[in-house]
């Protein structure tokens, strides 16, 4: 029996789809079986983010209104085996779809796979409500800005009141050089102010771009900062005690760096 | 050329964004426990009624935020005390 995870941020653009094709990719990669549905009715990313946008037939919404089994609604990943997602219909609303449906479709999933990661769409309404229906664990995405903390927080209400838990977090698009300038909130502050546990930081990596152009998840490649930190993370989910690296060096040189780039 | 400003460092844009979030999410945590503030200001009326005779209309419970903190401001007008 796996476990039903709803990925969630409240504020949009911080790598909600970008994390939920990443996570569910690199778990996949260490021989877990994986899937990925997509709660955003009528706008649906995953399936681009995956690369998958030509092999999708059947949606969430076919499932529900019967007009396919749910093993053929779902697609399979190009390069991962054991990989496959579920897309949401671009044509329906968000409200076409009752918490208790998503509900059903996640106990089904649950059963076969390890994992199920549901990708929520921003906001608070019902989309939300939908996708946090099935769940029974949560991951907040969050960038170290002031707008999406602040709805990084709501979200954490929300599903507090849901009796949602474990609620963990995950810091996307950390500037190291930015924290060490003191021109970006800290990793240690977003956690004071949030106050729950930190499943990973992901450094902001340019190469973010290139593989959401080709549809290639960025955990295909190797070496990347941001690669390596979705790996740490899958490796960390899987059970294994795998360190936070501190993003901070305070040898002496950086620190003569700091002050000289504090006194321009 | 302001030499002030070569001696006073400014305030780091990370210290001032933590200190806004700390008293926005103040301020939004509080408001979603409106209920709790009704239920309060019922169990404050029973409480000071035992004291006071007042009608429970009049009263009015509110609260002002003041720099970084909120103060709770009451108003219990009351008509006379009760001998006890």
């Amino acid at each position: 029996m796996g476990k039903v995870i709803v990925i969630t941020s409240g504020k949009g653009g911080v790598g909600k789809t970008t994390s939920t094709a990443n996570l569910g990719t690199a778990l996949a990669m260490i021989g877990k079986t994986v899937v990925l549905v997509d709660a955003d009715i009528g706008l649906r990313n995953l399936d681009v983010v995956m690369g998958l946008e030509s092999r999708v037939v059947f949606t969430s919404m076919d499932v529900i209104e019967k007009n396919c089994d749910l093993d053929k609604a779902l697609v399979k990943d190009r390069r991962v085996e054991q990989l496959v997602l579920l897309a949401a219909s671009q044509r329906n609303r968000k409200d076409d779809i009752k918490p208790e449906q998503m509900q059903d479709i996640c106990e089904r999933l649950k059963e076969i796979y390890d994992f199920v990661f549901v990708d929520s769409p921003a906001g608070i309404e019902q989309g939300f409500h939908n996708a946090a229906a099935g769940a029974e664990e949560a991951i907040i995405i969050t960038t170290p800005d002031v707008s999406a903390i602040r709805d990084a927080d709501r979200i954490i209400g929300l599903l507090q009141n849901q009796n949602i838990e474990p609620i963990n977090l995950i810091i996307n698009r950390l500037s190291p050089a930015l924290v060490k300038k003191g021109n970006m909130i800290s990793k240690n502050d977003v956690l004071d102010i949030l106050n729950i546990d930190l499943l990973g930081v992901i450094p902001e990596d340019t190469g973010v771009i290139a593989s959401t152009n080709r549809g290639i998840p960025l955990v295909h490649n190797d070496g990347s900062p941001g690669a390596e930190a979705y790996m740490r993370i899958a490796r960390r989910m899987t059970g294994q005690r795998i360190p936070i690296p501190e993003m901070r060096d305070d040898n002496f040189f950086s620190k003569l760096l700091t002050w000289f780039s504090r006194n321009q | 050329m302001d030499f002030r400003k070569l001696f006073t460092r400014k305030t780091k844009s990370n210290n001032i964004a933590t200190q806004r979030l700390q008293l926005i999410l103040k301020q939004d945590r509080f408001e979603v426990g409106e209920d709790s503030m009704k239920k309060l200001q019922y169990e404050l009326t029973e409480v000071l009624s035992k004291y006071f005779e007042f009608t429970m209309n009049s009263v009015n419970m509110s609260l002002k935020q003041e720099g970084n903190s909120y103060v709770l401001i009451a108003d219990f007008p009351f008509s006379e005390s009760k001998n006890l």
